[in-house]
């Protein structure tokens, strides 16, 4: 799948990323600044927040308890509906063409 | 000009605390990345362990906890069922257990939270520098990086600023329970049975306990919810409310691990400015503030490994981890892999990326504190940088008696106020 990040200064970042792949892994694997993904994809951190864009939202699926739980204490000033943590979608072909949008710092 | 350089010829008895009183064994752990990355270690004291001491090895265990897993100890020393279920924190856990302990204080400890403490901090730091810098030589490990970490615990744990000698004080003693400088308990040494139970092996986390008992007495009849303690007594969303071994637990974690790894981070940045002239100059003249606290971590590196338990046999580099066996993750090792790191024993304030494992970046247990770390070190060194000419070693420094927690116990200086 291909997938496009939107970064704070206006530029992008765009890759192909293999499928099961989550995003997290792909924008460290690119250089993305500002998704850092320090707990590895454990929930942990909340340092691969994104927002999806808003074509995307629906077909990236739910949020999960503790990924609500990470986003609502650790990012509440920065959280949109659309926030996820990164980490938590997974590349398939179903999602060729994403858009995500890196918080301001 | 090198900071430090390594003196163990190679062959380091990983087991043994007074290797580590040298400083870590680096020409070691360079040969066990170059030759075998997946080095077992038999030890008369314990079961035999394994250490992985290269940066990409440890990064891809350790995202995978239910392969290695946390909760079975994470000290090189076997403990017995019974030890581990009475000493646990949320350190020795895995998902989703761990991630259920650490929501309840993740707010507390985010970056945008303890951004708020910044002028805090910086109060703080013209306190103890305007203090330290009536003198000239003194040792800077006591009279500056003792003293930020512990003032600020007052403020995290919400305790009387009185008590604060006395709780840093214990919490040495349990954290540095090999170092005969800090404790009378030396972990190796001699019979520690009789507190099998407690926290690190250590009557201070006896002490420990029932202060912390005390003091939530007297802060729960006052109304006072300052600090992050009672945050911990709250029930999580499914109802559990943590039991009072998990709380004393808790606290000790707090007064332990809160508060000498960022001393011995702000101990090795100041020793690097002593043997690296240039650094005091970039702090002074150049825009490096968003990349040196990272890059005084990793120079320190306080954590020097963390260990899981291996929950299925892993094929790795030709040699089989078993199921149950022990793994060290040396971070030490892989902040000097010389594979990510340019001049690995260079203090480049302005490195990046800076991909240091110093904060168990890549895993679940990923350092809950770390963004309190960076600031601290972040103004401690804004504020020096603006107060003096120059800094040099007036003798050699020491380093902490431990295995586990690599540090510089005392830094004896010589400065130039301006």
């Amino acid at each position: 799948m291909h997938v496009t990040w939107k970064l704070p200064d206006g530029s992008d970042i765009s890759a192909d990323v293999a499928d099961g792949i989550n995003m997290m892994e792909a924008a460290v694997a690119h250089n993305v600044p500002g998704v850092l993904g320090d707990c590895g994809g454990n929930l942990s951190c909340a340092t691969c927040h994104v927002y999806v864009a808003a074509d995307w939202v629906e077909k990236t699926g739910d949020i999960g308890d503790f990924e609500e739980a990470m986003l609502d204490v650790t990012e509440a000033e920065r959280r949109r509906p659309a926030s996820r943590l990164s980490c938590q979608i997974v590349a398939r072909a179903a999602l060729d063409g994403l858009v995500l949008e890196v918080p301001k710092p | 000009m090198t900071v430090w350089t390594p003196t163990d010829d190679g062959f380091a008895d990983l087991t043994s605390h007074d290797t580590f009183a040298a400083g870590a064994p680096h020409n070691t752990f360079a040969r066990l990345r170059r030759e075998d990355p997946v080095h077992w270690t038999e030890w008369d004291a314990g079961q035999g362990f394994w250490s992985i001491t290269r940066h990409q090895d440890i990064t891809e265990m350790n995202r995978n906890p239910a392969v290695f897993s946390s909760a079975r100890g994470i000290r090189m020393e076997d403990q017995t069922y019974e030890e581990y279920l009475a000493r646990r924190t949320f350190q020795e856990t895995d998902p989703p257990e761990h991630m259920m302990t650490r929501i309840k204080v993740a707010k507390a400890f985010s970056k945008p939270v303890v951004a708020e403490f910044e002028s805090d901090i910086r109060e703080l730091c013209d306190d103890i520098l305007d203090q330290v810098l009536e003198t000239r030589e003194f040792d800077a490990t006591k009279a500056i990086a003792r003293q930020l970490p512990m003032r600020m615990l007052g403020r995290i744990l919400g305790t009387p600023e009185e008590d604060l000698p006395w709780l840093v004080e214990k919490g040495d003693a349990l954290i540095a329970n090999t170092d005969p400088d800090f404790t009378t308990h030396v972990l190796d040494k001699m019979t520690t049975d009789e507190f099998r139970m407690m926290p690190f092996n250590s009557p201070a986390g006896a002490d420990l306990y029932q202060y912390a008992k005390e003091l939530m007495a007297k802060k729960s009849a006052a109304g006072d919810t300052n600090g992050v303690l009672h945050l911990i007594l709250q029930p999580g969303k499914d109802g559990s409310v943590i039991t009072e071994e998990e709380f004393r637990n808790f606290f000790c974690l707090l007064v332990a691990a809160g508060n000498d790894t960022t001393r011995y981070s702000i101990a090795a940045g100041i020793q690097a400015m002593c043997h690296q002239p240039e650094l005091l100059r970039q702090m002074q003249t150049e825009d490096i503030w968003e990349t040196a606290p990272d890059e005084i971590i990793r120079w320190a590196t306080p954590a020097l490994y963390f260990r899981r338990t291996a929950t299925q046999d892993v094929e790795m580099h030709g040699k089989t981890i078993r199921a149950g066996d022990k793994v060290l993750y040396w971070f030490s090792s892989a902040n000097r892999d010389e594979t990510v790191f340019a001049d690995p024993f260079h203090v480049d304030l302005s490195r990046s990326p800076n991909k240091h494992l110093a904060f168990g970046q890549g895993g679940p247990h990923i350092c809950l504190g770390m963004w309190l770390a960076r600031l601290e070190v972040r103004v401690l060194f804004q504020e020096l940088a603006k107060r003096i000419k120059s800094i040099e070693a007036t003798g050699p420094h020491k380093f902490l008696r431990s295995n586990f927690v690599g540090g510089i116990k005392e830094l004896p200086v010589r400065v130039v106020p301006n």
